[in-house]
This record gives C-alpha cells, sequence and structure tokens, in this order.
C-alpha cells in the first residue's frame, strides 16, 4: 500500500475513521480505519470497485455523516463532536456539493438553483442573484439562467449544479460520482470545468469515480478497496 | 433563512403538482363555504329570534320587576306587584339612564274569555297601546322580514279600552273575528271575580303552535280594572337603543335603583326567551359538530397531500439540508406550503361563501320551522368573527397536519435521504 502525506496544516484530516452498517444480521465495515489528509487546493480523486466505501468517505468528508469512530478535522478544528445546526452551518459556509444526479430544485431557475444556498445562508434575493449569475458565467450557462431544469441537458444541469456548490465560496467541493450520469464528452468536460474552477479560485476539490480515463486530470487519486486505503498517489 | 425566501419557496412548492394542489385547495374551500355557510345562516336566526324576542314577544331588553316576583308572584301578588307611586319612581329613574328609548309598565293576566256560548283560557299582557307599538317597531333599516313574529298589537288603541288583540288559535276556539264582541273573566287582586266586555280589535300569530291558542294583549287599563289595581304593574318593559348596551345597563340600573332603596331584579331579553336560549345552544351543537367533521376531512386532506409532497420530494430535502438548511428550515418550508395551501383554499372560500349567500339570498326560499305556524325566509348573514375563527383554526391544523411529515424529513439521516428513490 502506498500512502502519501503532503507536508503543512490540511484543510480536512481523517484520523482512522471507521463507518459500520448493520444490515439486518450483517455489519458491514463500509469504512475500515481510513486516514487522510486532504490540502488545500487539491484535485483529488477517489477511485476503486463498486462497494469499496466511495460514497461513504465521500458523505464522511462532506461532514453529512457521521464515522462509527474516529477523528474528522476541517482546518485544525475537530468537527467530529459538533451538533447537526453546528454542522449544518459549517456545510454551508465552507463546503459545496456536486451529486451524481444533479439534485437541482425542479420549480427553480438555473440562476434561482445557484443562488439558494447563499438564500438560505440569509443573503438577500438581489445580491443572491447577482452573485449566482455570475457564478453561472462561469460555467458557461449565463444564457441559461431563466431556464429551468427540466430544459437542460444532462452537462449543463451538472454545470449548475457545479456553479451551486461554488456560489457560497466554499473551502471544499465534494462531488460523489459527478459524471456518472453524463456520456464521455460531457464528463470530460465537467472534470475540466471543474479543474478549472480549482485552478482559478484554489478550492479543494474532491470527487469519487469508476472511469480511468479521468483520473488522468487530477493531482492526486487515492485507491479505496473494502473500506481501506489501497494507494494514495500524488501525480506530477 | 429569511422568511421572505422560504415561503416563496413554499410557494413554489405549491406549484410542483398542480391537480393534487387543486383537489386540496377545493377541498379547503368548500369545507370553509359550508362552516361560513352554516355559520351565517345562524348568524340570522339568532338575530331574527333575538328580534323576535325584543320587538316580536314584546319582551324589551330588560324586564324589571321586584325581587322574588319571577319565583312568587303569582302566589302573592299583592306582595309583589309595584304600586302606582314606585311605578312612577321607577320609571323616571330608568328614563334617566343613558340608552334607554323607553320605559313601560305592564301587567299579565290570566282568565276565561267567553264568547257567551263557550269559554276557554286565556294569558294576557296588558300594555300601554302607545308604549306596545313604539316597543314593537324594528330597529332602523330592519324589515318585518328581519323579525319572524306579529303581535297584533297595532290594533290596541288607548282610546278604546275594551279593545284587545287575541291569537288566532284563540280566536278560532270561539269563532271570534275582527270587530266581535266577547267577555273576560278574571280574578281581582283580592281575590273576587270581575268580568269585562272586551271588543276584538285585530288577531296575531304567536308563530309558536303552543301559544297560539292562548294569547291576548290588552290595553294596561283594561287589565288593571280586571285587576282592580289601578296604577300598579308586576314589570317595567325597557327598550335600549342597542342591543349590546344590555348587559352594561343592566348592571348599572342595578346599582342605581339598589341606591334608591329598591330592591328589584332585572333580566335580560334572553334570559326570558327560554325559545332563544334553546335554539341557540342547539345551533351552536350543531354548528360544532359539522366544523369538527369539516375540520377533519380539511387536516386529511393536508396531511395527505403534504405527506406525499415529503415522501416525494426526500432526495430534495436531503440535498437541501447537505448544502446549508436546517431541520427546522425543512419543517419550516412544508409548513408554509400548508400554510399557504390553506389560506388560498379559505380566500377561495370566502369567495364561495358571497356567492352562495347571494343565491340563497334571493332566491326568497321559505320553510316553516318545528312547532311553528308561519313560514320564515331561508336567510343567510356573514358571520365575519366564525368565518375567521374557521380559517385560523383551519391553518393551525392544518398547519399541525403538515408539521408531522415535515417533521420525520427533517430527522432522517441526509445520506438516507439523498439515496431515496
Amino acid at each position: 500500500m502506498t500512502q502519501t502525506c503532503l507536508a503543512n496544516t490540511p484543510l480536512m484530516r481523517l484520523v482512522a475513521v471507521t463507518r459500520r452498517f448493520q444490515l439486518g444480521e450483517t455489519v458491514v465495515d463500509a469504512l475500515a480505519g481510513v486516514s487522510l489528509d486532504i490540502q488545500v487546493g487539491e484535485f483529488l480523486a477517489v477511485w476503486g470497485p463498486s462497494g469499496s466505501g466511495k460514497s461513504t468517505l465521500m458523505n464522511v468528508l462532506g461532514l453529512i455523516d457521521s464515522p462509527s469512530s474516529g477523528e474528522i478535522w476541517f482546518d485544525g478544528a475537530h468537527v467530529g463532536h459538533l451538533s447537526d445546526d453546528a454542522l449544518t452551518g459549517f456545510r454551508a459556509q465552507r463546503i459545496g456539493f456536486v451529486f451524481q444526479s444533479f439534485n437541482l430544485v425542479p420549480v427553480l431557475s438555473a440562476v434561482e438553483n445557484v443562488a439558494l444556498p447563499l438564500q438560505i445562508q440569509g443573503m438577500p434575493k438581489p445580491q443572491a442573484l447577482a452573485r449566482a449569475q455570475d457564478c453561472l458565467a462561469e460555467v458557461g450557462l449565463e444564457t441559461f439562467a431563466a431556464f429551468r431544469p427540466d430544459r437542460l441537458s444532462g452537462g449543463q444541469r451538472q454545470r449548475v449544479a457545479i456553479a451551486r456548490a461554488l456560489s457560497g465560496s466554499p473551502s471544499l467541493v465534494i462531488a460523489d460520482e459527478p459524471t456518472a450520469n453524463l456520456d464521455s464528452e460531457n464528463s470530460r468536460m465537467v472534470i475540466n470545468l471543474m479543474r478549472q474552477m480549482n485552478q482559478n479560485h484554489g478550492v479543494t476539490f474532491v470527487f469519487t469515480t469508476h472511469d480511468p480515463r479521468l483520473l488522468e486530470h487530477v493531482d492526486r487519486k487515492v485507491l479505496l478497496r473494502d473500506g481501506r486505503i489501497e494507494s494514495d498517489e500524488v501525480l506530477q | 433563512m429569511k422568511l421572505s425566501t422560504l415561503m416563496a419557496l413554499s410557494a413554489r412548492g405549491l406549484m410542483r403538482n398542480r391537480r393534487r394542489g387543486a383537489v386540496t385547495l377545493m377541498a379547503i374551500a368548500f369545507g370553509f363555504a359550508a362552516i361560513s355557510l352554516f355559520a351565517g345562516y345562524t348568524h340570522n336566526i339568532y338575530r331574527g329570534l333575538s328580534l323576535q324576542a325584543i320587538h316580536g314577544e314584546l319582551l324589551g331588553h330588560l324586564t324589571l320587576s321586584k325581587r322574588g316576583m319571577s319565583r312568587e308572584g303569582k302566589l302573592d301578588p299583592e306582595r309583589y306587584l309595584l304600586t302606582a307611586d314606585e311605578v312612577q319612581r321607577l320609571v323616571a329613574l330608568v328614563q334617566a339612564e343613558r340608552g334607554v328609548v323607553l320605559v313601560t309598565p305592564r301587567l299579565a293576566l290570566s282568565g276565561i274569555v267567553s264568547n257567551g256560548r263557550a269559554s276557554t283560557i286565556f294569558v294576557a299582557e296588558g300594555l300601554d297601546p302607545e308604549a306596545a307599538r313604539r316597543l314593537h317597531s324594528l330597529p332602523d333599516g330592519l324589515t318585518r322580514r328581519d323579525a319572524r313574529s306579529d303581535t297584533g298589537v297595532q290594533s290596541l288603541d288607548r282610546a278604546q279600552s275594551e279593545g284587545v288583540a287575541l291569537a288566532e288559535g284563540l280566536a278560532a276556539l270561539l269563532h271570534l273575528r275582527q270587530g266581535d264582541q266577547a267577555v273576560v273573566l278574571s280574578n281581582t287582586l283580592g281575590g273576587q271575580a270581575n268580568a269585562l266586555d272586551i271588543s276584538v280589535n285585530g288577531l296575531f300569530n304567536t308563530g309558536n303552535a303552543g301559544t297560539n291558542d292562548l294569547y291576548a294583549f290588552m290595553p294596561l287599563e283594561l287589565v288593571r280594572n280586571l285587576y282592580d289595581a289601578s296604577g300598579r304593574a308586576d314589570r317595567l318593559t325597557v327598550l335600549l337603543q342597542s342591543v349590546d348596551d344590555t348587559e352594561a345597563t343592566r348592571q348599572r340600573l342595578l346599582e342605581k335603583l339598589r341606591a334608591a332603596g329598591f330592591d328589584m331584579e332585572i333580566r335580560t331579553w334572553n334570559e326570558l326567551s327560554a325559545f332563544y336560549t334553546q335554539v341557540h345552544d342547539m345551533f351552536d351543537m350543531i354548528f360544532g359538530f359539522i366544523f369538527s367533521i369539516v375540520l377533519t376531512v380539511v387536516v386529511m386532506s393536508v396531511a395527505n397531500s403534504m405527506g406525499m409532497a415529503v415522501v416525494e420530494r426526500t432526495r430534495e430535502i436531503g440535498t437541501l439540508r447537505a448544502i446549508g438548511l436546517r431541520r427546522r428550515g425543512v419543517i419550516g418550508l412544508f409548513t408554509g406550503e400548508a400554510a399557504l395551501l390553506v389560506i388560498l383554499g379559505c380566500a377561495v372560500g370566502v369567495a364561495l361563501t358571497f356567492g352562495v349567500r347571494y343565491g340563497i339570498n334571493v332566491a326568497d326560499i321559505s320553510y316553516v320551522p318545528p312547532n311553528q305556524t308561519a313560514p320564515v325566509p331561508l336567510l343567510v348573514d356573514i358571520d365575519a368573527m366564525r368565518m375567521l375563527f374557521t380559517a385560523l383554526m383551519m391553518a393551525c391544523v392544518g398547519t399541525v397536519a403538515a408539521w408531522i411529515p415535515a417533521r420525520r424529513a427533517a430527522r432522517q439521516p441526509i445520506t438516507d435521504a439523498l439515496g431515496h428513490v
């Protein structure tokens, strides 16, 4: 097993994290003692076969699931003990999400979807919409601002989702299989877009994929198997 | 999240499944209209009955008598009748009270009336004809359609002390018609029999089968003569400017009369009108029953609608929670939707209420209630207070109905919600 740790204080640190699920009478260790440092500005891919624990790791990294044991540190602060409300507030300010199925709100337009996280944080609507419009422009969808999700293609929806994830200026974006529902061209385009945002804004991206071709674009790739990190490679 | 944002999102949420939303909205609207129309109908009934009691039955707003007169007066009339001096002093005292339109003495009497061949019992009220006419006249803006009886007191005449008004059933028993002569027989205050000739000046329908063959109105002087009780009265009837002042005026008068040395009891029109109280209680009970049923239907509709919405949008709830919406925000989102749904439903219900009410009122429908002898019009008022109460109750209960599934959704793990298919 190869494991490489970068220097400096990590943006996120997992220490011996386990996540155990009870399925009937069977106990499944989705994560079995994962320790991982994620540095600021990294563009990191987590890959591995189905059932290896990629999504569980993404959920733990995104603070939407709690580990059965182990520690989670974010920007030097221990966040494992925070209450639900505190974690929710923390996510709103520091973490963006891109989902496999886009998960846009169908009754809101593209720009309203992008503005939603900002409005949830209490930003007045005019400012939120202005900021959302800028974000849409960054992903090349400014002319689709008024379109609802059902009038957008899969690639466009995922770009709206990326704009939404970035609208709150997060430190970290978690993307669980962001290209799984896209064709190869759109998949490449979405990965390139995330890479571009990572380089332009210094936002840390962690995403999962099962497509080995997309791994060519990353700084670092972590191979997960049976809930354990099998390899952790930093690429040039 | 700001409330305005929450409500805007809730409003968008309502537009998702329009058919289901429309069905729920119409259930609320029809339920609201049904309650409002029934409330308006009972309001009209109460108003009509109060007018009937105050003006139709000539009860006025307040009735003053010596304490104990209502219970013991028949057994010991001498003790409980007001003397001529007391009547004059009391009338002067009450007349000076603000809001008092009329104070008039009256004297009740029972006896036998005969056409010379047959006789039957009667119960009569002795009133000053002029005062009775004023008592009988309705407040400005109201018509006979609003009050539901005709007392025939217009036929009484100060200048014709033997002229009386008989209930139609009583007159029919003795084959008496307007203009016919008869004889009334009663006891004097001293217990001696006394008979006087009367002339049937008018006939009236009490509206009640139990009293229509019994009642009569007579000039006060005729009753006093029969009773041999010159200047005396058993009660004073007080008419006020507004029915709303009834209780306050009673309290003021009690104080005033006590200070003047009178030991009097004062009863309000609704205390004296058992029929009004019984009908009021009965309709209140029916209203409560209908209200409960409709409210249950509304709650079930809203709970079903919101429950389905929560299930359908579980993944969206997970997404919103992931991107920063707190649990109470999720609850607020769905309860806000329910509240908006109820408010919209009630608004449509108000429009329905006004439309149906207009249709009913112009249709000129009438019916004969149980134990009544004359038809009464079917009219519907607007009972704003009960409509407001209904809307508030529906909003509260509808919101609670949405709160339960929303709370359940908000508490489920985000990862489970995101994985929901």
